[in-house]
C-alpha cells in the first residue's frame, strides 16, 4: 500500500512529479507482464497523442501490434473500471494505435553506436526479438538465427491469418530490425551450425530463444494414421500455403488455444463437422474465453471430460475415436493428474483426428554442440540469472518458462538481455525483479458515484460469414472510438496528493470531493486508491498543498502563454476547452482553429483554478473563454456549479484589477460537437474584438 | 413604606391609574417648541412626562436638560437614560446631576444599537445593561457608587441621591419568557415602576399581566399614537414585540385625510379603555402629536 | 479562528504606492482556512495587482511567498524570499501576522493585506461566524456556551433586550438575537436557572479595559532567564 506522507521538500528534489507515479503503480501496469505504463498511454490516445502513446507501448513491449490482436490482456483483468460498470477495453485501443500508427510511426531508439559484443539468438520469437532489440538499443551486436523464412515465431508460423493478420506481424517485427538486429533466416542451428560453431565464430554470449516448436503426440493404437495430424504441423502447413490431408468430420484432441486455432481453421479450410474433445470440464477449459465463444458461435461443438483411447479404423480410413471419461484432470495441489473411467467410454465419429494436447520443444539446437540437457531432458537453467550450465549460454522463453503467451515471451527475453549485460560488462547477473506496491480494489461507495460511460463495441464479423475465410473476424475501433474508450481510464494513481507540511486543514478538499475520498485528521490525507483524478481539490486547496502525481496543476498558464504566443499579434483571446467528449483532432490541434483564438485543451476543466483564469491576461491574452459542459454532461460529477463559481471569482477578481469581468466567458458547449463550440468561440471572441 | 419622592410616586401609590405624556428633545438646540408643547397640552392632564435619551441612536439635545426645563415649568419629567452612549462613569455622573436638578423619576433603558441611528460610525458603549444601571441606582441611593478607593474600599458620597426607579419590558414579544425573567431580575434590581413597550392587543397584554402578576410593580402600558395606516404597517413589519391588528389598520385606513388625528387618538383611547383595568396607568408616546392628548384622554374616559 | 478578509484592491494599491517591487507574503494558517489568505489567495492577489498596475499604468511587479504562520519568529526561516530586498511586504496576514513581521524587517514596510475581523467558527460551506470576543473573562459556562460578549451586539449581560425581531437583532435580520440563542440552550440544558441569576455590571478590565493584553507562562519566562544567564 502507500508509504509515508509526502512534504513539499520531497516534491522539490523530484525532477518531474510525474516520477511519483513510481511509488505505486495502477493494477493494470501492475498485472502487465511487461509493465507497461498502461495508464500513461491511455491518456495520450485519449488526447489523440498517437505517436507518444505507441512510444509510451513500445518502451516496454517490442510487440505492441500481435498484442494488440491477440493478448490475453491480464491488465483489462486487473482493470478498476470492473468495478464500476466494464473494463476500459485496453487491447482493442492498443491494436487501433499501433496498427495506426505502423511501423514507420513509432519512434526507433536506435543506439549511436553498435560496437560491443556480438551476442548469437537462436529463434526469431517474441522472446528471441525481444532480447535482440534490448542488446541493440544498449550497443551490442545481435544476430538472429531462425529456422523458418520468417521472423516472429509461433504467431508468424502458426497463429490463424484470421486471428493475427501477418502484415500486423511485419510491423513490430520491421520495427524491431529497424534497431539494428541482424537476421538470419532458413538456417537451423543444430543442423546448419552448431552452438560451439557460434562460439567459435565469435559470439561472446548465446540466447536461446526456441520456444515449443512441436506438438505433444498421445502414444494410442492408431495414431499413426497420416490423418492423425499434430496441430502446430497442421497450422504451420496452413500459413505456408502447404497442402493439408484433412477430411469432412474432424475431431480436435485438446482444449486450449491451439486447440481452438486448429478447429476454426479446419472449419475454414471447409469441413462439414468440426469438435473439439478435451479432458477438462467447461469451466476448466484453458482456452481463452473469447476464443471459445467464437468458436461455439461458429458452429463448433465441445465434448468436455473425455480422453482418447484408440482411433478407429475401417478400410484404412478413420471412422471414430473410442474416448473414456474423465473423473479429474487436476489433483489437490493443482497439478496436472487425469483420472478416468475406464468403464465409461464412448466413440466419437470422425474422419480427422487433430492432435493439440500440447507444444514441446524441439531439442534439435543441441546437436553437435556442448551443452547436455539435464536428467529430465530439458535445458539446464537458472531462473535468477538465466543462464544454462555453460555460463555464456542463456535461455528465454518458453524453452525454459512454463508455457506462456506473447507478451510473457517479452518479458523473459528483456530480463535475459539485461543478464546478459551484466555478464558481458564483468559484473554479477544480479536481477532486480521487485515491484513497487499497487493500488488495491475500489470501494463500492467511489465506485457509484462514478459517472459511467459504455465500453465500446468492437464490430465482429458475423459467424456465419467469417467461418468461411481467413479474413479477420472483427475491426479495429476508429479514431473517436479508441479516444473516447480510452478516456474511459480512470488514472489510477495519478490523482491528488497532500504535501502534509503545507496543509492547514481547513478540510476545503473533504468538502468539495464528488467522491468523498479526503479524511482529515491532524493534515487531509487523501487515498490514491479511490482518488479519480478530477483536480477539483488541486484547483480549490487555498494552501496549494495539493499535487497530481499525473500531471503538473502549475503548468497550465506556461501551455496558454505558448498558445497564445503562436498567435499573430492584436486582440488575442484564451479558449480552455473540456475536452471529454472532443474529437482526437481537436486534442492535436487538427480542427480549424478560430482566428485569434488560442485553444488548450483539457481532459477535464474540473481542474481549471481561478489563478489559471488570470493567468493569460498576463500572457497576451485579452480575453478568456472557457468551454465546459453543462451540468449532468462533464466527466466528473459537480464540475459545471464548481467552475460557474470560479469563473464568477475571476470575475470579480478582473473587475477590482480594473479590467471588467466581462472580459471572462464561460461557454456551456463541450458536450455539443466541434462545430458548435467553434460557432461560440467565434461568436465571443467577435464580441471581444468588436 | 418609604416616603415617594415623587408625584407620579405618590399617584402609582394611592392606588390611581396614572397617565404619562412623552417628549423628545430636538436635533439642535431649538427645545422651546417641544416644552411649549407639553405646557400647552401635557402639564395638569398626564401625572409626569418622559424626556427621551438620544431615542432610536439619533444624536439629539439630552433628556437632562429637557427634563430641567419642564422641572422650570412645573411639569414633573421621567429621565430616561440609555446605557448605549455612557459609561458606568458618566451615568453615575448624570444621574448625581440630575437629582441636583430635581429630577426624582428615572427610567433606566438598555438603548438601540447605533447602527439603528443616524451615527451607525459611532462606538456602542453598554458598559452597563439595564439590569446594570438600576443596581448603580440602588448603589448610589445607598450613599456609595461602583467604585473603589484607593484602599479599596467602598466610595462614600457627599449627598446622597433617591429617585423613583422604572424600567421597560416588551409584553407582546415574540419569546415573552425571556423578558419576564429580565424584569424579574430588574425588580430584584430595584426597578419600582414598569413602562412598557407599545401594545395594541388588549387579549395579549391581559395575559402577560397574568404572568407577572408575582412581580408586584405597577405597570404603566404604553400606547404609541397611530399616524396612519403606512405607520401601522411598519411597525407590525419593523418594530419587535408590536403587532397592530388589521382591524385598526383598517380604521386608519378608512379615516379621510382631515380626520386622522381625531380617529388617532380614539383608537388610543379605546385601547386605553380596554385595558385601564388591567394595569396601573398608560404611558402616552405621540411623537411630536401631543395636541391629541386631551382628546385621548376624553376618548379613554380619564378626563378630569 | 481568526477571520478575516481581503481588502479592496484599491485600498491596497493605495497604501502600496510609490513601492515598486512587491512581496504578497502569504499565512498557512487562520486565513487559509478561511480561504483569505492563504499561498493561493496570494497567488491570486499578486496576479491583480500586476494586471492593475498594468491597466493604470504603474510600474509594479508582485512575486509571491508564503510560511506557516506570520506570527511565530522561526516560521520566517522558511522564507524563499528575502523581504529586504523589496520595497514592500503586503502581508496576507491577520493583524498580528502583520504585526510581528514588521518587526522582524523593521527596515521593509509591511502593509496588510487583510482587514482582520474577529474569531469565528465555520457555521455553513463559505460562512464563518463570529463566536467570541476575546474578553479575557470567559462566561460561557452559564451562558450555555453562547458568548453574550460577542454574539449579542450590545453585549449586555443579563439577558434579550427589547429589540429581538422574530428571534434576530434589531441591527439586522441576519443576526441572530445572541440572548434568544442562549436562553433556548439553557431550557434545552435545563439550566434556565442562570438566566434568572442577577448579573453585576461586568469587569472590563480584561478586555482591554486595562491597556495592552499579554500572557506570559512563568515557567518558560524563568527558563529562558537561566539560560542567558
Amino acid at each position: 500500500m502507500r508509504d509515508a506522507d509526502l512534504t513539499s521538500k520531497d516534491v522539490a528534489r523530484l525532477a518531474a512529479t510525474t516520477d511519483l507515479m513510481e511509488r505505486e503503480w495502477a493494477p493494470c501496469r501492475y498485472g502487465c507482464p511487461v509493465h507497461a505504463d498502461v495508464r500513461g498511454y491511455l491518456e495520450a490516445i485519449a488526447e489523440g497523442r498517437w505517436r507518444e502513446a505507441i512510444d509510451i507501448i513500445r518502451d516496454r513491449l517490442p510487440f505492441a501490434s500481435v498484442c494488440g490482436r491477440i493478448c490475453h490482456h491480464p491488465c483489462e483483468v486487473n482493470c478498476r473500471r470492473t468495478d464500476v460498470d466494464q473494463p476500459v477495453a485496453i487491447r482493442e485501443v492498443k491494436r487501433f494505435v499501433a496498427e495506426w500508427q505502423g511501423a514507420g510511426g513509432s519512434t526507433v531508439h536506435k543506439a549511436a553506436v553498435q560496437d560491443k559484443a556480438r551476442i548469437a539468438i537462436v529463434g526469431a520469437g517474441p522472446s528471441g526479438l525481444s532480447a535482440a532489440l534490448e542488446l541493440a538499443k544498449r550497443g551490442y551486436r545481435p544476430t538472429v538465427f531462425e529456422k523458418f523464412p520468417v521472423a516472429g515465431g509461433i504467431p508468424a508460423t502458426a497463429i490463424p491469418t484470421y486471428r493475427l493478420p501477418r502484415d500486423v506481424l511485419r510491423i513490430d517485427t520491421d520495427w524491431i530490425l529497424a534497431h539494428g538486429v541482424e537476421l538470419r533466416t532458413g538456417l537451423e542451428i543444430g543442423k546448419d551450425k552448431s552452438l560451439d560453431d557460434l562460439r567459435q565464430e565469435g559470439f561472446a554470449a548465446i540466447i536461446l530463444a526456441t520456444g515449443l516448436s512441436t506438438s505433444r503426440l498421445l502414444p494410442m493404437p492408431g495414431a499413426d494414421h497420416p490423418r492423425v495430424l499434430p496441430a502446430l504441423r497442421f497450422l504451420t502447413d496452413v500459413v505456408f500455403g502447404r497442402p493439408v490431408d484433412l477430411g469432412q468430420d474432424v475431431l480436435v484432441v485438446g482444449g486450449g488455444n491451439v486447440a481452438v486455432d486448429a478447429a476454426r481453421t479446419a472449419l475454414r479450410l471447409g469441413a462439414a463437422r468440426v469438435r473439439m474433445m478435451f479432458l477438462e470440464s467447461l469451466d476448466e477449459m484453458p482456452a481463452y474465453k473469447w476464443e471459445q465463444d467464437e468458436a461455439l458461435e461458429e458452429g463448433i461443438t465441445f465434448t468436455p471430460r473425455r480422453g482418447p483411447t484408440e482411433v478407429l479404423m475401417k478400410g484404412g480410413r478413420i471412422v471414430g475415436v473410442k474416448a473414456r471419461g474423465v473423473t479429474r484432470v487436476f489433483d489437490e495441489n493443482k497439478r496436472f493428474d487425469p483420472r478416468y473411467d475406464d468403464a465409461d467410454v464412448i466413440t466419437l465419429d470422425c474422419d480427422t483426428v487433430i492432435l493439440a494436447i500440447g507444444q514441446a520443444a524441439d531439442m534439435g539446437f543441441l546437436r553437435g554442440g556442448s551443452l547436455w540437457t539435464d536428467a529430465r531432458g530439458r535445458v539446464p537453467w537458472t531462473p535468477a540469472t538465466q543462464q544454462t550450465s555453460l555460463p555464456w549460454v542463456f535461455a528465454c522463453g518458453e524453452i525454459v518458462t512454463p508455457p506462456g503467451s506473447v507478451v510473457e515471451a517479452c518479458a523473459s527475453g528483456r530480463r535475459v538481455a539485461e543478464a546478459v549485460d551484466l555478464f558481458l560488462s564483468g559484473r554479477e547477473i544480479g536481477l532486480d525483479d521487485t515491484l513497487p506496491p499497487h493500488i488495491d480494489k475500489m470501494t463500492a461507495g467511489v465506485g457509484e458515484k462514478v459517472v459511467k460511460a459504455p465500453r465500446e463495441a468492437v464490430a465482429a464479423e458475423p459467424p456465419h460469414e467469417r467461418k468461411t475465410s481467413f479474413t479477420p473476424v472483427d475491426r479495429n475501433l476508429s479514431a473517436e472510438a479508441a479516444a473516447r474508450e480510452a478516456r474511459r481510464c480512470m488514472s489510477c494513481g495519478a490523482g491528488a496528493e497532500v504535501l502534509v507540511d503545507k496543509c492547514a486543514a481547513c478540510l476545503t478538499c473533504l468538502r468539495v470531493c464528488p467522491f468523498e475520498i479526503p479524511k482529515v485528521t491532524d493534515v487531509a490525507r487523501i487515498d490514491s486508491v479511490l482518488c479519480q483524478s478530477c483536480g477539483i481539490c488541486i484547483a480549490e486547496c487555498p494552501a496549494n498543498a495539493i499535487i497530481a502525481r499525473g500531471w503538473n496543476p502549475k503548468s497550465l498558464p506556461a501551455r496558454a502563454g505558448a498558445t497564445l504566443a503562436a498567435l499573430p499579434a492584436g486582440g488575442k483571446t484564451l479558449a480552455y476547452i473540456g475536452g471529454y467528449r472532443a474529437m482526437p483532432a481537436d486534442w492535436r490541434g487538427e480542427s480549424e482553429a478560430v482566428p485569434g483564438v488560442a485553444e488548450v485543451y483539457l481532459p477535464s476543466v474540473a481542474r481549471l483554478s481561478v489563478m489559471d483564469l488570470l493567468a493569460p491576461f498576463e500572457r497576451g491574452a485579452e480575453r478568456v473563454l472557457v468551454v465546459a459542459c453543462p451540468d449532468g454532461a462533464d466527466r466528473y460529477p459537480r464540475t459545471a456549479q464548481r467552475l460557474r463559481r470560479r469563473v464568477d471569482q475571476a470575475r470579480q477578481l478582473l473587475a477590482e484589477a480594473g479590467l471588467g469581468a466581462d472580459r471572462l466567458g464561460l461557454l456551456e458547449v463541450a458536450d455539443q460537437g466541434r462545430p458548435a463550440i467553434r460557432e461560440a468561440l467565434a461568436a465571443a471572441h467577435q464580441v471581444a474584438i468588436r | 413604606m418609604t416616603e415617594a419622592v415623587s408625584h407620579l410616586q405618590k399617584a402609582l401609590a394611592a392606588g390611581r391609574f396614572v397617565v404619562t405624556g412623552e417628549i423628545g428633545p430636538p436635533k439642535g438646540t431649538n427645545l422651546g417648541p417641544v416644552i411649549h408643547e407639553a405646557e400647552h397640552y401635557l402639564k395638569g392632564r398626564v401625572v409626569a412626562v418622559n424626556v427621551t435619551d438620544i431615542q432610536t441612536a439619533v444624536m439629539r439635545a439630552g433628556s437632562l436638560v429637557g427634563c430641567k426645563l419642564l422641572l422650570d415649568h412645573g411639569i414633573e419629567p421621567v429621565f430616561q437614560m440609555v446605557t448605549r452612549d455612557r459609561n458606568r462613569l458618566a451615568l453615575q455622573s448624570d444621574l448625581l446631576s440630575a437629582y441636583i436638578l430635581g429630577v426624582r423619576n428615572v427610567l433606566a433603558l438598555t438603548g438601540d444599537h447605533v447602527a439603528m441611528g443616524d451615527h451607525p460610525e459611532a462606538k456602542p458603549v453598554y458598559d452597563l445593561d439595564s439590569v446594570g444601571l438600576l443596581q448603580a441606582i440602588a448603589r448610589l441611593e445607598s450613599g456609595s457608587d461602583l467604585g473603589r478607593d484607593p484602599k479599596g474600599n467602598p466610595n462614600q458620597l457627599d449627598g446622597v441621591p433617591k429617585f423613583f426607579k422604572g424600567c421597560c419590558v416588551t409584553p407582546c414579544a415574540e419569546e415573552v419568557e425571556p423578558q419576564i425573567i429580565k424584569l424579574e431580575k430588574k425588580a430584584a434590581a430595584g426597578a419600582q415602576f414598569v413602562q412598557t413597550q407599545a401594545v395594541y392587543d388588549p387579549a395579549a397584554f391581559e395575559k402577560f399581566m397574568k404572568r407577572i402578576a408575582h412581580i408586584k410593580i405597577p405597570v404603566l402600558v404604553g400606547i404609541v399614537v397611530l399616524k396612519s395606516a403606512g405607520m401601522a404597517k411598519y411597525m407590525n413589519r419593523s418594530v419587535p414585540g408590536v403587532q397592530v391588528p388589521d382591524a385598526i389598520i383598517k380604521e386608519l385606513a378608512a379615516a379621510p385625510k382631515e380626520n386622522l388625528k381625531k380617529v388617532a387618538a380614539e383608537i388610543a383611547g379605546r385601547l386605553v379603555r380596554e385595558m385601564k383595568g388591567m394595569c396601573q396607568g398608560a404611558h402616552l408616546m405621540t411623537l411630536g402629536w401631543d395636541d391629541v392628548v386631551p382628546d385621548i384622554l376624553q376618548s379613554a374616559g380619564l378626563a378630569p | 479562528m481568526i477571520v478575516a478578509e481581503r481588502k479592496p484592491l484599491d485600498q491596497i494599491l493605495e497604501a502600496l504606492a510609490p513601492a515598486r517591487r512587491i512581496l504578497v507574503l502569504g499565512c498557512g494558517s487562520c486565513v487559509t482556512v478561511c480561504l483569505t489568505g492563504g499561498e493561493k489567495q496570494a497567488d491570486e492577489l499578486a496576479a491583480q495587482l500586476r494586471l492593475a498596475a498594468r491597466q493604470k499604468g504603474l510600474d509594479l511587479t508582485a512575486e509571491v511567498d508564503c510560511i506557516t504562520r506570520q506570527c511565530d519568529r522561526e516560521f520566517a526561516q522558511n522564507l524563499k524570499a528575502d523581504p529586504s530586498t523589496y520595497d514592500a511586504v503586503l502581508s496576507m496576514a491577520c493583524g498580528v501576522g502583520v504585526g510581528f513581521m514588521s518587526e522582524l524587517f523593521p527596515q521593509v514596510p509591511v502593509l496588510p493585506g487583510l482587514n482582520t475581523t474577529f474569531y469565528g467558527a465555520n457555521v455553513a460551506s463559505g460562512v464563518w461566524a463570529e463566536y467570541c470576543h476575546g474578553c479575557g473573562d470567559c462566561v460561557l459556562a452559564w451562558t450555555g456556551g453562547i458568548c453574550p460578549i460577542a454574539r449579542c451586539s450590545k453585549s449586555l449581560i443579563n439577558g434579550t433586550c427589547g429589540g429581538t425581531n422574530k428571534g434576530k437583532c434589531e441591527v439586522s435580520k441576519d443576526m441572530d438575537c445572541g440572548w434568544l440563542l442562549i436562553y433556548n440552550r439553557l431550557k434545552t440544558l435545563g439550566r434556565l436557572e442562570e438566566l434568572k441569576k442577577l448579573r453585576a455590571p461586568r469587569d472590563w478590565r480584561k478586555d482591554r479595559g486595562a491597556g495592552v493584553r499579554r500572557l506570559t507562562h512563568q515557567e518558560l519566562v524563568k527558563l529562558e532567564e537561566e539560560a542567558k544567564a
